[in-house]
C-alpha cells in the first residue's frame, strides 16, 4: 500500500515577523548575560531605591522585619528579571512557529494578517511584562508595580496571542474538515 | 450577534492572561537563625568542639553582644562555659532565653509602634503581620524547648500569637477585615509571658502534661 504524502508547502512569515522573533530572543540573550555581569550592581541598586521609600515598601525601622520585606522584594526582582529573560527566548521561537503556521495555513487575506500580527506583538509584547514589573519593584512595590505590568503588558499582549492562539486553532480545525 | 459572541468568546478565551508566572517567594534564614541550627545541630551530634568554634565566630553571638542591654546578665558567657562543659541542655537553655528575648523586644516595639497615632487600619495592619511573622520566626525555633520546660508558657505564647493574627488578617470574601485596634492585648501578653519566662527559667527540663 502506498501512500501519497500531502505536499507542504511552508510559508515563511513576513520578514518584520521574523526580525522581531530574532530581536527578542537577542534582547532574551543580552538580558540573561547583564543578569548576571551586573548582577551585584542591579541588586545594590534595587535596595537603595527601596530603602529610599520606606512607606512604600512597609519598612519599619527594625532590621528584623525589614530584612524580610527587602529580601522578599529582592527575590522578587531578580526572579522578574530571569521570567524576561526566559520568556523572550521561549517567545521569539514561537512567535516563529505559530507565525508560519497562520502563514501556511490561513488564507491570504484580513485574518492571516491580524492572527499574524497579533502572534507576534503579543509575543513580543507579553515578556516586556517581567522586565516593566521588575523595574518597577522598587519604586512602587510588589504589589503595585505587578498592578502595572498586568494592565500594561501582561493582559493586553498576553490575551493578543492567547485569542491568535485559539483563532488559529479554529482555522486549522477547519481545514481538516474542508480542505 | 455573532459579533458579540465572537467578542465574548475572545474575552472567555483570553481571560487566562490575567495569571501569570510571578515566581514564589520563599523566606529565608539570616545570619544569627543559620547559626542557631548550625549551634544547635552540632550540640545534638555531640560535637561541642564545633559547636563552640560555630558559636564564638557567628552571628549568634554577635547578636547577643548587640542585645547586652535587654539580655540577663552573663546569657554569652554562659552559654560559651556551656559549651566548652558539654552542657547540652545548659546550651540549649541559654539559646532558648536568647530568642525569647528577641522575641519579646519584637512584641514591645510592636506594641510600641501601634500606639502611635496615624496611618490607615490596612497599613497599620500590615506594619502588625510583618511584626508578627518576626516574632514568629524566632520564637518558633525555640518553641520545643519552651514547650519541654514549661508547657503552659508555650500554649500562652501560641493562643496569643494566634489571637494577634485573627486581626491582622486581610480581609477575604465574608472574613472581617482587619483590626490592628485589637492587637495590642495579645502581643502585650506575649511580651509579658516571654519575660517571666526570661526570669524565671528552670535549668531541669520538666513536663507538666
Amino acid at each position: 500500500m502506498t501512500v501519497a504524502a500531502e505536499p507542504h508547502h511552508w510559508r515563511v512569515p513576513p520578514r518584520w515577523v521574523l526580525l522581531v522573533a530574532v530581536l527578542s530572543i537577542a534582547c532574551a540573550e543580552v538580558a540573561g548575560a547583564s543578569m548576571a555581569r551586573f548582577k551585584v550592581e542591579l541588586t545594590r541598586w534595587a535596595r537603595d531605591a527601596m530603602l529610599a521609600r520606606p512607606a512604600v515598601h512597609g519598612l519599619v525601622g527594625v532590621r528584623d522585619v525589614d530584612e524580610r520585606i527587602l529580601d522578599e522584594a529582592l527575590v522578587k526582582f531578580d526572579a522578574g528579571l530571569r521570567l524576561y529573560h526566559m520568556h523572550a527566548e521561549g517567545m521569539g521561537l514561537v512567535i516563529i512557529a505559530t507565525t508560519m503556521v497562520a502563514a501556511t495555513v490561513a488564507r491570504a487575506g484580513v485574518a492571516r494578517r491580524v492572527i499574524i500580527a497579533l502572534l507576534t506583538t503579543g509575543g513580543a509584547g507579553y515578556p516586556v511584562g517581567y522586565l516593566v514589573w521588575s523595574a518597577l519593584i522598587p519604586a512602587y512595590g510588589l504589589e503595585r508595580a505587578k498592578t502595572i505590568a498586568e494592565w500594561l503588558v501582561w493582559i493586553p499582549f498576553g490575551s493578543a496571542t492567547i485569542v491568535a492562539l485559539w483563532w488559529l486553532t479554529g482555522l486549522i480545525a477547519l481545514r481538516m474538515i474542508r480542505p | 450577534m455573532t459579533r458579540v459572541m465572537l467578542t465574548l468568546l475572545a474575552i472567555l478565551l483570553a481571560a487566562p492572561a490575567a495569571a501569570h508566572h510571578v515566581g514564589a517567594y520563599v523566606p529565608k534564614d539570616n545570619a544569627v537563625t543559620i547559626n542557631f541550627k548550625q549551634v544547635k545541630f552540632s550540640v545534638q551530634a555531640r560535637k561541642f568542639d564545633v559547636a563552640l568554634r560555630l558559636f564564638e565566630t557567628g552571628a549568634l553571638r554577635a547578636e547577643m553582644r548587640a542585645h547586652a542591654a535587654t539580655l540577663p546578665a552573663g546569657l554569652e558567657d554562659g552559654t560559651r562555659a556551656a559549651l566548652a562543659a558539654s552542657d547540652g541542655p545548659e546550651v540549649e537553655r541559654r539559646l532558648m532565653i536568647f530568642f525569647a528575648a528577641l522575641a519579646r523586644d519584637l512584641a514591645l516595639e510592636a506594641d510600641r509602634r501601634l500606639a502611635e497615632a496615624g496611618g490607615t487600619a490596612e497599613s497599620r495592619a500590615a506594619t502588625g503581620r510583618k511584626f508578627l511573622e518576626a516574632i514568629w520566626r524566632y520564637y518558633n525555633l525555640v518553641d520545643f524547648a519552651v514547650a519541654t520546660r514549661d508547657n503552659k508558657t508555650s500554649v500562652a505564647i501560641r493562643l496569643a500569637f494566634d489571637e494577634a493574627e485573627t486581626y491582622v488578617k486581610p480581609a477575604t470574601g465574608a472574613a472581617a477585615p482587619a483590626d490592628p485596634a485589637r492587637l495590642r492585648p495579645p502581643l502585650q501578653r506575649i511580651a509579658q509571658v516571654l519575660s517571666a519566662l526570661i526570669e524565671v527559667t528552670p535549668t531541669q527540663a520538666r513536663r507538666d502534661s
